[in-house]
C-alpha cells in the first residue's frame, strides 16, 4: 500500500493531463469558443490565470508526490522521528511573498483587460435590445419596438447593448459564446453587450434558479445579416409572436399542442380565445389546485395578446365537444 | 452485618443505557451525540446526491421530477451545511478542546447539552418540511427571494417556513456552542498553556467560534425579514412594493462566506494535528500556521460580495471583492506549504488518517486553484453559477472538508471509543473515494465550461455533456460505496467487536487527548502534566525515556 500510494497519485495525475490534452481544442478545458470581443479577453484573462495556477499545482502536487515517495516510512518504527524543524522564518516569507506577487500579476492582468470586457468599443453606435427574464422564457425588446421570444435577432459585427431586468423572480442572462452573466433582477436595471462577431446561432441557459422550469429557460442569439437583421424586426418579428409566444412561454408547461404537461390541457379551453379573460390569466396568473401559473403576460401589450389568440385560433384551439364558440 | 441485595450506589434512571445519553452533560458524549447526529445527516444528504446524480446521467432523464429535482437539491445543500459539516466540527470540538487544554468538561456543560438538542430539533424541522404542504424548500440552500417568498408562482408552500424555523434553531445552537468554546478556551486551559502552546486544533475552534459569533446573526435576521414577508405581508425583498432582492444576497452573503471558513477552519485544525504525528515532525511554522487562521477568519468577514460578481454591483465593488478575495488566498497558502514542508524529511507513517489527510492536500490545493478564477470576476461571470462552481467548491467542501473529517474519524476513533477501527478497510475506503471523488467532480469543471448552469434538473446536449455527466455519476457511486464501507467498518468493529483495543496513545501522538485512558474516564483526568510546549506527550515521553537510561 506504501508503495503504491505515489504511484497511485501520479497515474491519476497523467491520466487527468492526458484527458485533458485529448479533450482540448474545448472539450471543456477552457470557456467555449468565443464569437464576441468581451468573450475573447475572458478568454485571455483565463490563459492567464491557468498559466499562473497550473505552475502552483505542479509544484505543490509535485512536491506533494516527491515527498510521500521520498519520505515514506521504509519499515522504520513509529517511534523513529524525523528531524525536529519548527520552521524556517525566510523560507515561511519566501512562501508569503511569492504568491502576493503572482496574485498582483493575475490582479494587473485581470484590470487590465477588464476595459475590453466591461465596456462596449466607445466608437460603436450600438443596437439597444431590453432583455427581460421571465419564468420561464426571455422576451427582448428592438429600437423600433418589435418584440421576439427566447431568440434574440441580431446584426453581425455590430454592438448589442443589453438593458436586462425581470418582473418575477432573479433570472441571469448567459450565452457562453457571447460573454459573462447578468443577473435580471426585479427592480433593477442592469447592463451588457455582445458584439457578434461571426454569423451563426450561439445557445444560452438562464443560469439563476428561477422555479421548476429552469432548465428549460434556454435562450439563444441568432446573428445574421445587416439586411436580415432589418427584415426580421421590420416584419418578421411582429409576424411570429403569437407563435412566438405560444411555444416559447405556453408550451413550456402546456404542451407543444396545448394538450398539457405540467400544466392543464388548454387546447379546448374557450379562455384561450376570450381577450379579457385571457389578458388576466397573463396579467395575473392563476393559482389552481394543480399548481400555480406565473403571470406570464404581465409585460404584453393588446397587439401581443391579439396576435397570440389570433395564433391560438389557427393552430391550437380545438372547440370543445359541446360547441364553444371562438 | 446486614447484607443489601440492592448495589451500594443506587442506579437511578438516569444511568440508563439509553437515558443516560439522553440527559448527559459530558462534553465526550455531546461530542459523540453530534459526531453520530451528523454522520447520519451525512448518509441522508449523500443519498439526495446520488439522486441528483442518477437524474443527470443523460440528458431528459425522467428518474425525477424537476419539483423533486428543486427539492432534492435545496435538502442536500442544506443538510450538508447546516446539519453535517458546521454540526460535526462541533462534535469534534466538544470531545477534543476539554480534552487536549486539560479541563475536566466544557464551561457550561449543561448549555452544551442544550446546544446539541437544538441541533438535533433543527435537523428534525427541516427534515420534516418533507411531508408540509407543497413538499420542501425548493429555492435553493441560499433561498433567494423573491423564488422563496409566499407568491404562488414561487414558494407558497410551508417547506420555505420549515426552512426558515429550522434555520433559526440551528443558528440559536450554533451562536450557544460558540460562546461555550470560547469561554472554555479562554479560562480552561491547564497550567502551562499558554497560547502559543495550545493545540492547532484548539486555534481553529476559537476562530471557528468567533466566525460564528459574527456571522450568524446576519442569517438570522435574512430569515427573519423573509419570514415576515411570507407570514406577516411585509415587503422587504418585494420589489414591487420598495423591498430590494440585492438586500437579502448581502445578508446571505455576509453569512454565507465566513461559513465557508466556519467548515473549513476546523478542517483545517484537524490537519494540523494530524500531519506532524504521522510524519513524526512538529508542524512547520506553528506561528504562521495559528496566525494564519486568524488572517483567514478576518479576511473572511470582508470578501461576502464576491459571490455577487454577475449581479451588476458595479466594477468599483468588484474589484473589491476580488482584491480581498485574492488577498485570503495568501493565509491560505501559507498553511499549505506549512503542511508540506511538514511532510519534509519525516518518517511518514502511511496510516488511515494520514492517507485522508495527504488527499485533502491534493485535492483542497486543487478547489483552492480553482478559487482563483472565480474571485477574478470577469472571468467569474463566465464561470459563474455553472457547473464550474458546483465542481469548485466540493473540491473544497469535499475534497478538503469530508476527506479531512475523515482523516479525523479515523485518527480519533480509537480515544472516542478505545477501538481501532480495522486500518484494511479504511485504506480500501480512502483509495475508492479518492477515486470517486475526483470522477464525481473533476469533469464538473468541463461540464460548466461548456455551458452547464448549474441547479438545472436536465439538460439536452448529447456528446461531451453526457461523457463528462456519466463519468460523474459513476464516481458518485463509487464515493458512495467507500461511505458504505466505513459504516461497514464501524458495524465490524463494534458490533462483531472485531477491533483491536488500544492504550492511551496508540499513534504516538503529541497532544492532551492522549494522556488520558482510551475512552476517557467522565472526569478526564486524574492529573495533568505541566504543559512546557505545544507537544507535552512527546515531551513526557522523552522524559521516561530519559528517566530509563
Amino acid at each position: 500500500m506504501r508503495r503504491k500510494l505515489p504511484i497511485f497519485v501520479l497515474a491519476v495525475l497523467v491520466a487527468l493531463a492526458t484527458a485533458g490534452i485529448a479533450a482540448a481544442t474545448n472539450g471543456g478545458l477552457t470557456p467555449v469558443q468565443p464569437e464576441s470581443p468581451n468573450a475573447s479577453h475572458t478568454l485571455t484573462a483565463y490563459w492567464v490565470i491557468v498559466g499562473f495556477t497550473a505552475v502552483i499545482f505542479f509544484l505543490v502536487e509535485g512536491l506533494l508526490v516527491a515527498f510521500i515517495w521520498k519520505y515514506r516510512s521504509r519499515g522504520r518504527g513509529r517511534d523513529v522521528e524525523g528531524p525536529q524543524v519548527h520552521g524556517h522564518s525566510r523560507l515561511e516569507v519566501i512562501w508569503t511573498v511569492i504568491p502576493v506577487l503572482i496574485l498582483c500579476a493575475i490582479g494587473t492582468v485581470v484590470f487590465l483587460e477588464l476595459p475590453k470586457i466591461d465596456a462596449a468599443p466607445a466608437s460603436a453606435n450600438p443596437i439597444q435590445v431590453t432583455v427581460e427574464g421571465h419564468q420561464f422564457y426571455w422576451q427582448f425588446d428592438y429600437p423600433n419596438g418589435a418584440r421576439s421570444i427566447n431568440t434574440l435577432y441580431v446584426p453581425v459585427g455590430q454592438v448589442v447593448d443589453l438593458k436586462v431586468i425581470a418582473t418575477d423572480v432573479i433570472h441571469s442572462w448567459w450565452i457562453p459564446a457571447l460573454g459573462g452573466k447578468i443577473q435580471a433582477i426585479p427592480g433593477q436595471v442592469n447592463h451588457t453587450w455582445f458584439m457578434a462577431e461571426k454569423a451563426g446561432t450561439y445557445e444560452g441557459q438562464c443560469a439563476e434558479l428561477c422555479g421548476v422550469y429552469h432548465a428549460s429557460m434556454l435562450g439563444s442569439v441568432v446573428a445574421e445579416s445587416q439586411s436580415a437583421y432589418d427584415g426580421y424586426v421590420g416584419k418578421y418579428a411582429a409576424a411570429t409572436i403569437g407563435e412566438q409566444e405560444f411555444v416559447g412561454v405556453c408550451a413550456t408547461c402546456h404542451g407543444n399542442l396545448g394538450q398539457g404537461g405540467y400544466g392543464p390541457n388548454i387546447a379546448s379551453n374557450s379562455l384561450l380565445v376570450q381577450v379579457a379573460g385571457l389578458r388576466r390569466i397573463l396579467q395575473y396568473g392563476e393559482s389552481g389546485p394543480l399548481g400555480a401559473m406565473p403571470p406570464v403576460g404581465d409585460t404584453w401589450n393588446s397587439a401581443q395578446i391579439d396576435a397570440l389568440i389570433a395564433y391560438v385560433k389557427k393552430s391550437i384551439y380545438k372547440s370543445a365537444p359541446t360547441g364553444g364558440t371562438p | 452485618m446486614t447484607t443489601r441485595s440492592e448495589a451500594v450506589y443506587p442506579v437511578g434512571w438516569k444511568n440508563g443505557r439509553v437515558a443516560s445519553w439522553l440527559v448527559t452533560v459530558d462534553h465526550k458524549r455531546i461530542g459523540i451525540l453530534y459526531i453520530g447526529t451528523s454522520i447520519f445527516f451525512f448518509a441522508l444528504a449523500g443519498l439526495l446526491a446520488i439522486l441528483m446524480r442518477a437524474q443527470l446521467t443523460t440528458p431528459g432523464e425522467h428518474f425525477l421530477t424537476k419539483n423533486s429535482y428543486n427539492e432534492v437539491m435545496t435538502m442536500h445543500g442544506t443538510t450538508m451545511v447546516f446539519l453535517v459539516v458546521v454540526p460535526i466540527m462541533a462534535g469534534f470540538g466538544n470531545f477534543l478542546v476539554p480534552l487536549m487544554i486539560g479541563a475536566r468538561d466544557m464551561a457550561f456543560p449543561r448549555l452544551n447539552a442544550l446546544s446539541y438538542w437544538l441541533f438535533l430539533l433543527g435537523g428534525i424541522v427541516l427534515w420534516l418540511s418533507w411531508f408540509s404542504s407543497g413538499g420542501a424548500p425548493h429555492a435553493g440552500w441560499w433561498s433567494y427571494p423573491t423564488l422563496s417568498e409566499a407568491m404562488p408562482w414561487a414558494s407558497p408552500g410551508h417547506g420555505q417556513d420549515y426552512w426558515i424555523l429550522a434555520i433559526h434553531i440551528l443558528t440559536l445552537s450554533s451562536v450557544l456552542g460558540a460562546i461555550n468554546f470560547i469561554v472554555t478556551i479562554h479560562n480552561m486551559r491547564t497550567a502551562g498553556m499558554t497560547w502559543m502552546r495550545m493545540p492547532l486544533f484548539v486555534w481553529a475552534m476559537e476562530t471557528y467560534s468567533i466566525l460564528l459569533i459574527l456571522a450568524m446573526p446576519a442569517i438570522s435576521a435574512a430569515v427573519t425579514l423573509l419570514l415576515l414577508d411570507r407570514q406577516a405581508g411585509t415587503h422587504f425583498f418585494i420589489p414591487g412594493h420598495g423591498g430590494s432582492l440585492l438586500l437579502y444576497q448581502h445578508m446571505f452573503w455576509f453569512f454565507g462566506h465566513p461559513e465557508v471558513y466556519i467548515m473549513v477552519l476546523p478542517a483545517f485544525g484537524m490537519i494540523s494535528e494530524i500531519l506532524p504525528v504521522f510524519s513524526r515532525k512538529p508542524i512547520f511554522g506553528y506561528k504562521a500556521v495559528a496566525f494564519s487562521t486568524l488572517a483567514i477568519a478576518f479576511f473572511s468577514m470582508l470578501v461576502w460580495a464576491h459571490h455577487m460578481f454577475t449581479t451588476g454591483m458595479g466594477v468599483g465593488l468588484d474589484g473589491f471583492f476580488m482584491i480581498s478575495s485574492m488577498v485570503i488566498a495568501v493565509p491560505t497558502g501559507i498553511k499549505i506549504f506549512n503542511w508540506l514542508a511538514t511532510t519534509w524529511r519525516g518518517n511518514l507513517q502511511f496510516d488511515s488518517p494520514m492517507l485522508f489527510s495527504l488527499g485533502f492536500l491534493a485535492m483542497f490545493t486543487f478547489g483552492g486553484l480553482t478559487g482563483i478564477f472565480l474571485a477574478a470576476f470577469p472571468v467569474d461571470w463566465q464561470l459563474n453559477d455553472s457547473y464550474f462552481i458546483v465542481a469548485h467548491f466540493h473540491y473544497v467542501a469535499f475534497g478538503g472538508i469530508v476527506f479531512a473529517l475523515f482523516a479525523g474519524l479515523y485518527y480519533w476513533w480509537p480515544k472516542m471509543f478505545g477501538r481501532m477501527l480495522d486500518e484494511r478497510l479504511a485504506k480500501l475506503s480512502f483509495w475508492i473515494m479518492f477515486v470517486g471523488f475526483n470522477m464525481t467532480f473533476l469533469p464538473m469543471h468541463m461540464l460548466g465550461l461548456l455551458g452547464m448552469a448549474r441547479r438545472v434538473y436536465t439538460y439536452h446536449h448529447g456528446g461531451l455533456w453526457t461523457v463528462y455527466n456519466s463519468i460523474s455519476t459513476a464516481g458518485g457511486v463509487l464515493t458512495a460505496i467507500s461511505v458504505a464501507i466505513f459504516v461497514a467498518n464501524i458495524w465490524i468493529t463494534h458490533g462483531l467487536r472485531k477491533g483491536a483495543r488500544v492504550g492511551n496513545d496508540p499513534w504516538l501522538a503529541d497532544t492532551l487527548e492522549w494522556y488520558t485512558t482510551s475512552p476517557p474516564p467522565a472526569h478526564n483526568f486524574d492529573s495533568v502534566p505541566y504543559v512546557t510546549s505545544a507537544r507535552p506527550l512527546r515531551d513526557l515521553r522523552r522524559r521516561l525515556a530519559e528517566d530509563a537510561t
